[in-house]
């Protein structure tokens, strides 16, 4: 099974985050990261497996490169079913709106259909750990999981 | 293949992004992020707030920078005083400035030179430890006008209000926290010249306020009707904070441009007019604060304009050939980090075009070219890592890091041998 990445981004946390997981597990697994700005949405399909990383920005907001990919979601409302995706939420516990953004995006695919699988990851940037190793940890449970 | 030596003046986030995107195109090229400052990432360490670590841990990706993939860091090197830029364009195929913006922008107006009229920018530097800052002592007193209504006025009135026993996980320095604020003032104005729907803060950087204990806030200015507007919501929300024991009191006022700072000897005042009409406002004020953005200030490198050689394209951050600059240095002060990501990831495409279209030849050597007697008592990346374990093995209880202010000693923890070596 093929493994997707799609990452959602301002500072360029989640795209490294992002191309760890796809380093990591390259050996066992065809994988490749896509920046969600460039990723069309026809290209969900239930052949792969998606891992969702995307960070929160402003007052609870998706981050820019997100928005086009969310956008196309809510306009076309694809018909999802049969796709599998995974969440890895990157945000900062200091503000109210944490992991706001990763949630979104989970919330949307569900409604059209998709099935998220396995828990819902999340670094918190306020607690001085590396966001690559919490979400290796956390892609190393989902793949273990199916 | 072409692969040039790429030097970049300024650590900070934006030269820092675009060391990213050079280095994914060339995964060979020497690229060496030069820094006047013996310690990296500029604005991430010295213009963020102490208490947004989150913020501040983009630099977490940077390290990555160093750690994984071969690119050099050379601190304590200031270019256009210790190395003119043409000797250093004279060693790399690519110089790219990067050295942001720093000087605060004047206000422009009479009495701005009394002693208690104080650069948010100086501000900043000042409470993160800036070396450079070492000798200002600013003081408050009992009521404080800031002026400005960007992420950097909030910054200070947080600052000026928030308690240190709110300053868990940061890395604030609690003397000077004390030193500079006691007592705290009692009063603050913040004003800006914006109408409230039109001030240029985040909204979260409001909600962030409502958490501060014993304030009082009142907001005057606001539009009659505005009802859904997210930051004029923020704004009425602060304005129903009541705590029982109010000690503070901070007024936000909008649509008010500044006339005179008013005072012989020190700031006893601050007028403004109305934008929009001809109203007129006058605060009693102890000190002034200006945020209202930043401005070059006179540094060891050129101004940009004198830089620019006739086939300069400022839009794709070209100055002269081999000469590129991105960032706040190349587009003026706006926009946040994640902007300037998008900015330097821009230069550095433009800089692979030059460089794939011919129109750069590359073969200098860099850092090879440059004298040893010029690279002696630099720092390098292993240098920065004693400095910042340094720090962090010193944070006080609650805190995360104690800086080194002092520029002599962080050259002797950089120089320092560990042992065994």
């Amino acid at each position: 099974m093929k493994l997707v990445v799609l990452f959602g981004t301002e500072t360029g946390n989640a795209e490294l985050v992002a191309e760890d997981i796809v380093d990591a597990v390259r050996a066992e697994t065809e994988a490749s990261a896509h920046d969600m700005a460039d990723f069309d949405i026809a290209g969900l399909t239930p052949d792969a497996l998606y891992l969702i990383v995307c960070s929160t920005y402003g007052d609870g907001e998706l981050p820019n490169s997100a928005q086009p990919f969310a956008n196309a979601l809510r306009e076309q409302r694809p018909d999802l079913s049969g796709v599998r995706f995974a969440v890895f939420g990157l945000g900062d516990s200091f503000y109210a709106t944490y992991n706001q953004g990763s949630r979104l995006l989970a919330e949307l695919l569900g409604e059209l259909g998709a099935r998220q699988v396995g828990e819902h990851g999340l670094h918190d940037a306020s607690s001085g750990e590396l966001p690559g190793d919490v979400a290796l940890a956390w892609a190393k449970s989902i793949l273990s999981q199916l | 293949m072409n692969t040039p030596s790429i030097a970049i003046v300024g650590s900070g986030p934006s030269g820092c992004y675009a060391a990213q995107a050079l280095r994914k195109h060339w995964p060979d090229a020497q690229i060496v992020l030069i820094d006047r400052l013996p310690v990296p990432y500029g604005l991430v360490r010295y213009g963020v707030a102490p208490d947004h670590q989150g913020t501040k841990a983009v630099s977490r990706q940077f390290e990555r920078l160093f750690e994984r993939e071969g690119v050099r860091f050379l601190g304590n090197l200031e270019i256009g005083r210790e190395l003119t830029l043409d000797e250093l364009r004279a060693a790399f195929d690519i110089v790219l400035l990067a050295t942001g913006l720093d000087g605060d922008r004047a206000l422009d107006i009479p009495g701005e030179r009394l002693p208690q009229v104080y650069g948010s920018g100086r501000l900043t530097r000042l409470v993160n430890e800036h070396p450079d800052e070492a000798g200002f002592s600013p003081r408050f007193g009992e009521r404080c006008v800031i002026v400005g209504n960007g992420n950097v006025a909030i910054d200070i009135l947080r600052l000026l209000l928030k308690p240190l026993d709110h300053y868990q996980g940061s890395d604030l320095a609690d003397d000077l926290h004390r030193d500079l604020l006691s007592p705290p003032p009692r009063e603050i104005h913040i004003v800006g010249r914006s109408p409230a729907a039109a001030a240029k803060f985040d909204t979260v950087m409001l909600r962030e306020l409502a958490k501060l204990p014993g304030v009082a806030f009142r907001i005057e200015d606001l539009p009659a009707d505005g009802q859904g507007d997210a930051k004029l919501d923020a704004l009425r929300a602060l304005a129903e904070v009541a705590p029982a024991a109010a000690e503070r009191r901070v007024t936000f006022r909008f649509g008010w441009q500044p006339q005179a700072i008013l005072g012989s000897i020190r700031v006893e005042a601050i007028r403004f007019t109305a934008s929009q009409d001809e109203g007129a406002l006058l605060l009693d004020a102890d000190s002034v604060v200006s945020a209202i953005g930043f401005a070059e200030r006179p540094g060891a490198l050129p101004a940009r304009e004198q830089l620019a050689g006739p086939r300069a394209d400022l839009e794709r951050g070209l100055l002269d050939a081999g000469l590129f600059c991105a960032g706040w240095f190349r587009r003026g002060p706006r926009g946040t980090i994640p902007e300037n990501r998008n900015d330097a990831r821009l230069v550095a495409e433009a800089i692979i075009a030059s460089v794939e279209g011919g129109q750069i030849a590359c073969g200098k050597p860099g850092l090879a070219a440059l004298p040893d007697e010029l690279l002696a008592g630099r720092v390098d990346y292993a240098g920065w890592q004693r400095i910042d374990a340094t720090e962090q093995a010193n944070a006080a209880p609650g805190r995360v890091r104690r800086k080194i202010r002092d520029r002599a000693r962080m050259l002797a923890v950089a120089h320092a041998h560990p042992h065994g070596e």
